[in-house]
């Protein structure tokens, strides 16, 4: 498949909120899907049940939000309004369960929303901890013998340690083909716009994951392999943007206003274990020990003070980037409060920075778009924002 | 010995400046401007028409050209090397037009900033007109329309009116309504023209109040070249006691395009990596 043809494909599985893609996975499998919101899940669980993870962010920048507003106050950010407007309006019908992992209280109380509105269908409030020691994870175990004994009621099929192990390494593997379209990117962004690299990411929210690595696999060749022009432009990480995600047109309006985006941190649960996870031994411990030890650092994530900004300084550095742009949805207490201590480490190391605030639906990308313009002219030419 | 371009694409019209640069010394030298009326055409055309134009006025080829730098709607020119924000290319642009200036006031078909600067045509501070149409080059393009007048003609129009008419300066449609009601009262088109002059240059102004703008203001974009809309704004100032003078040069309309091709050096210069500061392409 040509480049093109992966983009649009990549585009039209983005833009289908009928879920399509997921539809058609079960009616030919017959297998269970479960939903799940960002940032972090273990899919290897659900995929060792036989089940389909499905990554569910928002509604996007163009469903209109009726009944979703009803059930939220108007100070939050939007995804858990345009989630509920997508679920009473049959749209994730095609899920058979739904995870919410703990980032904030806003996804904590959709979780209690969706079982009130939705008893008949399997929800679980995946309680991540925060304690990576000896407590946290025996707690984690817990939890993820817990789900793995929801996934084997909901299925049908045990989640056996041999299931789980050939769960783990295909997963690794998709994590891995990420990881070096993330390291072409970086090396080469003129060959990776990071609108593309989006969608390719996003696929992989609807698709098995064994189809997902071989979609990016696909892109990253036909992306190496294009004759895109090298433009003047300023290497920025993205950060921030973790949960609800940005409409396509900013990511674009991003780009387009001189700057490559060497990093960022959206769909990040595709991404959140840095390295692999144990493919031998016991694989609940092998999840375990990668949960504590091999993830990136983000907000929803607790961190010591010592170390904050430790992990955002270091991709700056391991990717030449020449300044920092915060985009966070607004209302995001995870994102929000921790910028000011993220941008008090960056400014202490000199490196650049701006910020904006945004939602799903955002319209307003001109003023945006002059903010990060503004910021890439002053790298260029005074080296300092 | 270099050269650089700036394309400067705006709303109704795309303009492109061709600079020469000599390391050796004596600053950059301009060597042409073209612009291109977009006019329903499809942008990119335009686009190419003025930078073959800009070429072959000069007789240079297109590998020439060190580095072509963009402003304005710049994801359409496909060539370009690098983008600059307008702010900051209608900044160094003004600076080369007018060396004492440290604030600039571009007025385009569709928005208008002010801008302060320091010397080095670093951008200090900046505010824009809102949203609505009425303070634009495009709503002054259709009341000309309207009135049966030449965009040419406006300005030395406004400079005769012996009695302006007070029109809306904050809605478009409000201030087209306005202007029909002046027609059927029998108004005389000059002193139409001038009202509406005065009603841009009441926001133009306050934007520059705000900003604390002191001494020579150049007027830069489409509407630099208009006389009344430029005489309109000392006109207030004075009145309101500010110590700006405005003044506009034969080349306002291109200062964007001017001050892209003159941060294209910059940026050639620093990319080349040659032991000369950056700042020799600045000077």
């Amino acid at each position: 498949m040509d480049l093109e043809a992966i983009v649009q494909r990549s585009e039209a599985l983005f833009r289908d909120q009928d879920l399509s893609a997921v539809k058609e996975w079960k009616s030919r499998t017959g297998g269970k899907v479960i939903g799940f919101m960002p940032v972090y899940v273990p899919r290897e669980l659900i995929h060792a049940a036989g089940a389909l993870p499905v990554g569910v962010m928002g509604a996007g920048e163009h469903a209109e939000i009726i009944r979703g507003d009803a059930y939220f106050q108007s100070y939050i950010c939007r995804i858990p309004r345009s989630t509920i407007e997508l679920g009473v309006s049959g749209k994730l019908d095609v899920l058979d369960g739904f995870l919410f992992p703990a980032i904030c209280d806003v996804i904590r109380n959709l979780s209690g929303m969706w079982k009130i509105l939705f008893p008949q269908k399997y929800a679980r409030y995946v309680d991540l901890p925060q304690d990576f020691g000896a407590a946290g994870r025996a707690f984690y175990r817990r939890e993820l013998e817990g789900m793995a004994e929801d996934f084997t009621r909901l299925t049908g099929k045990a989640v056996t340690a041999e299931a789980l192990r050939r769960s783990i390494k295909v997963y690794n593997e998709n994590r891995r083909a990420i990881a070096r379209l993330y390291d072409l990117r970086s090396e080469a962004p003129h060959l990776v716009p990071t609108w593309e690299l989006y969608l390719i990411l996003r696929a992989a929210n609807v698709l098995e994951v064994t189809e997902h690595t071989k979609l990016v696999e696909a892109y990253a060749q036909a992306a190496r392999q294009s004759k895109r022009p090298e433009r003047d432009y300023v290497r920025v990480v993205v950060s921030g943007a973790f949960c609800e995600q940005p409409p396509l047109g900013l990511i674009r309006a991003l780009e387009s206003s001189g700057c490559y985006i060497v990093d960022d941190d959206w769909v990040l649960g595709a991404r959140y274990l840095v390295e692999d996870v144990i493919e031998d031994g016991d694989p609940f411990d092998a999840l375990i020990d990668a949960y504590a030890t091999k993830t990136v650092s983000t907000a929803s994530r607790y961190e010591s003070t010592a170390l904050k900004g430790k992990f955002l300084v270091e991709q700056v550095r391991s990717r030449r980037a020449e300044g920092v742009v915060f985009a966070a949805p607004s209302f995001c207490d995870p994102a929000l409060l921790e910028r000011p201590m993220l941008q008090a480490v960056l400014s202490e190391q000199g490196i650049p920075h701006t910020g904006f605030k945004y939602a799903e639906n955002t319209g307003q990308i001109q003023s945006i778009k002059e903010e990060t313009g503004t910021f890439a002219d002053s790298i260029k030419l005074w080296g300092t924002a | 010995m270099f050269l650089t371009l700036g394309i400067d694409v705006g709303c109704s019209a795309v303009k492109a400046s061709l600079m020469q640069f000599d390391p050796a010394g004596g600053g950059p030298k301009l060597l042409t401007s073209e612009g291109e009326k977009i006019r329903k055409r499809n942008v990119k055309d335009v686009i190419g028409d003025c930078y073959e134009k800009v070429l072959t006025k000069q007789g240079v080829k297109a590998g020439d050209v060190a580095y072509v730098a963009s402003t304005g709607e710049g994801e359409l020119v496909d060539f370009r090397r690098g983008h600059f924000y307008s702010m900051t290319c209608h900044s160094r642009g003004g600076l080369f037009l007018a060396p004492q200036v440290r604030a600039v006031v571009d007025m385009g078909a569709l928005h208008a900033k002010a801008i302060t600067m320091d010397e080095h045509a670093r951008v200090l501070e900046y505010r824009m007109t809102s949203q609505c149409a009425s303070g634009s080059g495009q709503f002054l393009e259709n009341i000309a329309r309207y009135l049966g007048v030449a965009t040419e003609d406006i300005g030395q129009l406004s400079l005769t009116a012996k009695q302006p008419e007070t029109v809306s300066g904050i809605c478009a449609v409000l201030a087209e309504t306005d202007v029909i009601n002046m027609v059927s009262r029998g108004i005389a088109t000059n002193d139409i023209i001038k009202g509406i002059h005065l009603s841009m240059a009441r926001r133009l102004v306050s934007l520059l109040r705000v900003l604390k703008a002191e001494g020579d203001v150049l007027a830069t974009g489409g509407l630099a070249q208009d006389a009344g809309l430029v005489a309109a704004m000392q006109e207030l100032a004075e009145k309101d006691k500010m110590a700006v003078r405005f003044i506009a040069d034969p080349l306002s309309p291109f200062a964007g395009a001017i001050g892209a091709a003159l941060w294209a050096a910059v940026r050639h210069v620093k990319l080349r990596g040659t032991s000369r500061s950056s700042s020799e392409a600045r000077a």
